[in-house]
This record gives structure tokens, sequence and C-alpha cells, in this order.
């Protein structure tokens, strides 16, 4: 194992590999207050490059109801029992990620679901299946609140799948950090379904190979966000590209919120892979459940968004988030208005901070009638 | 009655003793005939001594298999021309042939250096400059040569499917067409590297310089058929002759076992050192 040095966890540690960073990281920000689970996204991914044969039950992009949701079956529960308890000091993680304490002819802890483990994405979840009779109740752990959180590939910086391939069958791609599998490479051994503490690699049973999220990798060539980025009806998600905490730039809007703003946070970054994808937490819920997905960064982060009408830079930054299909790896603010920019500070899309309302009276008295709202 | 026993137990000896003909050898030992069989009942495996191959774990490299699994791999060879047949026999309580998420496959392999040299490659899938050649049979190819045809609703009698989008009008279902959009959605079908479904041949035949190159042949030679029963599979693989290969040389061959109720796939498998194999001529 070599040593690499992992920001999220504040300190180095044991990787398969030597340190290797792309040349840009593909990143994004998923703010999880705006949620709803619609699955616009987790359909917009499905049509697209999930509707073969063998790849049915394949959700490279999923919204589960948390506390109790997951896909597949209990996926983070049961890494975290494997890893028990574990400590952070500040912002130092103590504890032993998951290749830090990966067994004896194992490259990381890991677990492989089993068939059944996918039978059941958000059944039940946060619908009712049948009729409650009156006076039916549960009792649960966290009776009082709920959120959504989406779920992709996290590209990570030391993906699990990659590392446990003994083919060498992953790769990551040295220009965007994009994660794949080789399909002509891959035998089908599974390890990297073992390894993905995410579970966001699948086997395909009509293919014998294993399959993953692809980032879209011909549409970010292409300078375009991904399907499940772009038909957000949320607009709760931004893709675009992350820099090391050392090099982050004010105005590139991953590194301002990730970095910079510091109010959106990684999954699990305890685990030892530091992922791709941030989240800003859920400002609804105990941080003491929160912390333990998203790190100890939690309460800062909520206190910064709560206080983003006050913070005029972090609220034009969030209103740019869904407002166009374009990556945008700049942006800037000028007065009310936010801009989104490529790389050359070319404007692609311009947001209004406040959308202008027009009132109209009930009565229009140019044709003395009564206005009626009709769709 | 006294006589009615000793009958029975005269047939149960001469039963016994018709069952294994042929000897224990302490090497693999091709013995020639007319033609190499094809079939692992056939009677001229009798005439192959038989040799017992003690597995031991993969555990040089990771992942490893950590506990011991399948003990030993029962080999019979025979050649014939320019080919040569081994029979693989070994105990497997629980046929595990089917594919899906977290299951995994019965198989076997059969290692052969691929040139006859004094310094051998290394007994795990050889090194770097020194190549071995792998013929691998798996369960779930064999029963698809035996004409299983694995569908999701075959696998998951529940699964309700609404559409495939290469199923849909107006392609027609078979043409070249259909085939070709079909693909979009089997990635590993599109780069030639389809695992899984209909095939002709349940083994395929591999190269490999050191653990993790596994890389197909240019093409698959061999041939393979294998049957479940007592107390496990019996498996043949025919394969042509290694080169240079002749009754005064030697080479060697090592032997893979992977047990699909225990999760054992790619390294994660029971295998053998490397055994002396000869040929003897027909008498």
């Amino acid at each position: 194992m070599a040593r690499v040095y992992n920001w999220q966890i504040g300190r180095e540690m044991s990787y398969w590999y030597p340190e290797s960073r792309p040349q840009k990281q593909f990143a994004a920000v998923f703010d999880i207050n705006k949620c709803i689970a619609c699955q616009t996204c987790t359909v917009a991914c499905k049509t697209t490059w999930t509707s073969g044969r063998g790849q049915e039950y394949m959700l490279w992009n999923n919204v589960e109801s948390k506390p109790y949701g997951c896909y597949p079956l209990a996926w983070d529960l049961k890494l975290l029992d494997m890893l028990n308890g574990q400590e952070w000091t500040g912002n130092r993680y103590d504890g032993q990620t998951i290749f830090e304490s990966a067994p004896a002819g194992e490259r990381a802890l890991g677990w492989r679901p089993e068939t059944q483990d996918y039978a059941y994405p958000n059944v039940g979840e946060d619908d009712c299946s049948g009729q409650v009779n009156g006076g039916a109740s549960f009792s649960m752990p966290h009776m009082n609140w709920f959120f959504y959180l989406a779920r992709i590939c996290n590209h990570c910086t030391y993906p699990s799948c990659l590392s446990s391939c003994p083919r060498s069958s992953i790769y990551k791609r040295p220009e965007d950090g994009i994660v794949l599998v080789d399909q002509g490479r891959c035998r089908g051994y599974q390890e990297c379904v073992r390894a993905c503490p995410y579970k966001k690699v699948f086997f395909n049973p009509m293919t014998g190979t294993s399959e993953k999220c692809i980032a879209c990798f011909p549409k970010i060539e292409q300078g375009i966000q991904p399907q499940c980025f772009v038909n957000c009806i949320g607009k709760i998600r931004m893709a675009g590209w992350i820099s090391k905490p050392e090099n982050a730039r004010a105005d590139n809007p991953i590194d301002y919120l990730v970095h910079i703003k510091k109010v959106a946070l990684p999954l699990f970054p305890q685990f030892g892979l530091e992922p791709n994808v941030y989240y800003i937490p859920p400002i609804h819920v105990p941080t003491s459940f929160t912390r333990q997905l998203f790190g100890p960064g939690v309460d800062e982060a909520i206190r910064t968004y709560r206080n983003a009408p006050n913070d005029r830079d972090l609220a034009g930054l969030l209103c740019l988030l869904g407002s166009s299909e374009m990556m945008m790896p700049r942006w800037k603010r000028q007065g009310d208005t936010v801009m989104g920019l490529d790389e050359k500070g070319v404007e692609l899309v311009r947001v209004p901070m406040n959308e202008p309302v027009h009132i109209r009276p009930a009565f229009d008295r140019l044709y003395q009638v009564q206005r009626t709202n009709c769709p | 009655m006294r006589a009615v026993i000793w009958v029975l137990i005269m047939t149960m000896l001469l039963a016994a003793a018709c069952r294994s003909p042929a000897p224990r050898s302490n090497e693999v030992v091709a013995v020639a005939a007319g033609t190499v069989p094809a079939d692992p009942s056939d009677p001229i495996w009798r005439n192959a001594p038989e040799y017992a191959a003690k597995l031991l774990p993969q555990d040089l490299v990771d992942p490893r298999l950590m506990k011991a699994s399948t003990a030993e791999v029962l080999v019979r060879a025979v050649i014939a021309g320019s080919e040569i047949a081994f029979r693989l026999e070994w105990t497997d309580p629980s046929k595990s042939d089917l594919p899906g998420a977290g299951q995994f496959i019965d198989a076997c392999a059969i290692q052969i250096p691929a040139r006859i040299e004094p310094d051998l490659p290394d007994p795990q899938m050889g090194m770097p400059g020194k190549p071995v050649e792998i013929a691998y049979w798996r369960a779930d190819w064999q029963a698809s040569v035996n004409g299983r045809e694995d569908s999701i609703k075959s696998l998951f009698p529940n699964a309700a499917i609404d559409h495939y989008p290469y199923d849909a009008p107006p392609l027609q279902p078979g043409s070249p067409e259909q085939q070709e959009f079909a693909k979009r959605y089997a990635p590993a079908d599109a780069v030639g590297n389809r695992r899984e479904g209909a095939r002709p041949n349940p083994v395929e035949d591999l190269l490999a310089e050191g653990p993790g190159t596994l890389s197909p042949a240019t093409r698959t030679t061999s041939r393979a058929s294998g049957v479940y029963g007592q107390p496990g599979w019996s498996v043949v693989i025919v394969r042509s002759l290694p080169e240079g290969l002749a009754p005064l040389t030697r080479t060697q061959v090592a032997f893979a076992i992977w047990e699909g109720s225990l999760d054992e796939v790619g390294a994660r498998k029971m295998r053998s050192a490397w055994i002396p194999l000869a040929i003897r001529e027909a008498e």
C-alpha cells in the first residue's frame, strides 16, 4: 500500500496505488434542502443509460429517503457497522478508513449485496403501500424528520472499486477524473461491487460484467452537464471541477462552495475515498445524524447556509444551480445578477437573484372584466 | 441365507473392482489413443492413469482465498494426433451455474507453460516474459451450450419489465439494425466481451504473464464438456498439444478449481502447483 494525502480526513492514509490526481477532477454539489425526491434524475439516467437487459435493477442515480431508505438495502449501515465507532479530532479523522481496515487477503473492507438487497428501491419509504387502519402507528428512533439523499457515483479521488480490481479493469481518466469500467477487460469478478462503499457498481447478469455511472462523459466532453443534473426540476445540482484545497479559486463555483464557504460536504468522508459529490446538508435534521454522513463540518455548513440571505455571493451562487445545461467552471456576481462563465470568462448564463414579481389587479379596468388564473 | 449374503458381498467387490481400473500415478501421464474423448464418461478414460492433484488456496496475491475448499482434483489425460484431452473430476456438493449479483459460478482451468524450457514460469499465472496458456471452463457456459437460455424472466420469474428500447417497432426482431441498437445497452457486448448469454463453447483460451494479466488468446481452439453429478463435476477439456511436447519430453501442468457457492471467483480459487506432464505412447 502507498501513502496518500486525503484532505477530507485531514491526514495521510494508506491506498493501493500512489497519489495520482487527474488534470481536472469532475465534482458536483447537491443541495439536499431543495430535493423533493421526484426521481426525475433517476428516470433521466435510467432511460439514457440502463434500459438494457441485465440493467433492470441498476440505478446509477437513485434518490433515497433518509434515515431509513437505502439502495441497495442497508448499503451504508452495514459498512458503518463493520467499521465500528470511529472518532474525529477537529477536522482530522482518527479512525480507520476502509483501506486501513481491510481484512487479511482483501484490498478494502467491504461486503457484497445479495440479489434481494436490490429488490425494493424506495418502496414504502415515504408513501403508504396500503390503507392505514385507524389507530395504526409505529415507533422508530427518528420520528419527526427525514430528507432525500440523491446519489450517483462519487468519482472518488481514491476509488476503492478501482483499487480492488485485480485486473485493473477500472480506471480514472486523467483528463477529468471520471471513473470508468473497461467493458472490454472486465471479467465480472464483482470485486468492485464488494469494495465500493456507496454500492454504485452493479453487476450485469446478462453481459457478465460490472457497470457504473459514467458521469455522462460524452456530454462532459462537450461542456454539458450530465443527464441527472440538467433534468433536475428542483435545480439542486451543479457539476464542475474541484481543485485541491490549497489551489481553491473563489471564481470556481465548486471550489467556492466546498473549499471557501465550506457549505458543501462529502458523503461519508471517513470511508477514505475522497468522494467528489458534495452535499449541502439538510438544515432541519439533527446534526448528531448528519455528522455521521458528512463529517465534522456539518454545523458550520448549516450556519453558513442559514446565513445565505445575508451573504450575497453565496446566495447568488446558489441561484446558479440548475440555471444552465452547460458546465460553468467560473462564475461572478454583479449586484443582484449572477453569471455562469466558461474557462475564458465568456458568459454562459445570467440569472437574477430576485425574480421580478408583477401583481395584476383582479379587475381589468381596460376591458372591464375580472381576470382569472387559468393555465 | 448365508449363500445370499455371500453372493451379495461378491457382487459388491466385483463392482468396486470394475469401477476404478486405472492405477494412481505420481505425474500426469497422457496416454495415446485413436481419438481424444470429448465426453467425461467415455470408457477410454479408464486406460489413463489417474493423478490426484492436491489443491492449495490462492493466498499469494490479493484478493486471496483465506479458507481452503476443494481439496483435490482427479486428473486423467489422453492424447491423439495434435490434441490432448484432460478429464478433471472434483467433489462439489452444490451446483452453481446461475449468473447474478453476488452469485458465482463453478469453474476449472488448466494451465501449461507457453514454451517448454528448463526455467518454469511461476505456477501462479506465469510471469513477465514467461507466459502461460490457460483453458478456462465455466459451468454457466456449459449450461448455455447444453441449451439453457438465461433471461431476466428465467432468473427472476417475478420480474416485471415494461419495455426495452431496442425491441420496439419499427425495428424488426433479429434484424441487423435491431441487434446493433441492442448493443448500445450492452456495452460489454459492443466491445466483444460478452461473458454471459448464448455461446457455442463452454471454454475459453487465455494467456497470462503474471497475476492480473489474463487476456484472451487470439482465438479459442479448445473445446470442453462438463457434467454435474455425484460427487461433483466431471469436465473434459481438449486443447492443442503443447508445442514441442513429445514422448521423451516433459512439460508441466497446473489446475485451478472455483467453488461458486463459496464466492470463489478470479483470484479467489483453489490451485495446484506445477505437476509434470508426460506422454505415454500407445502400447
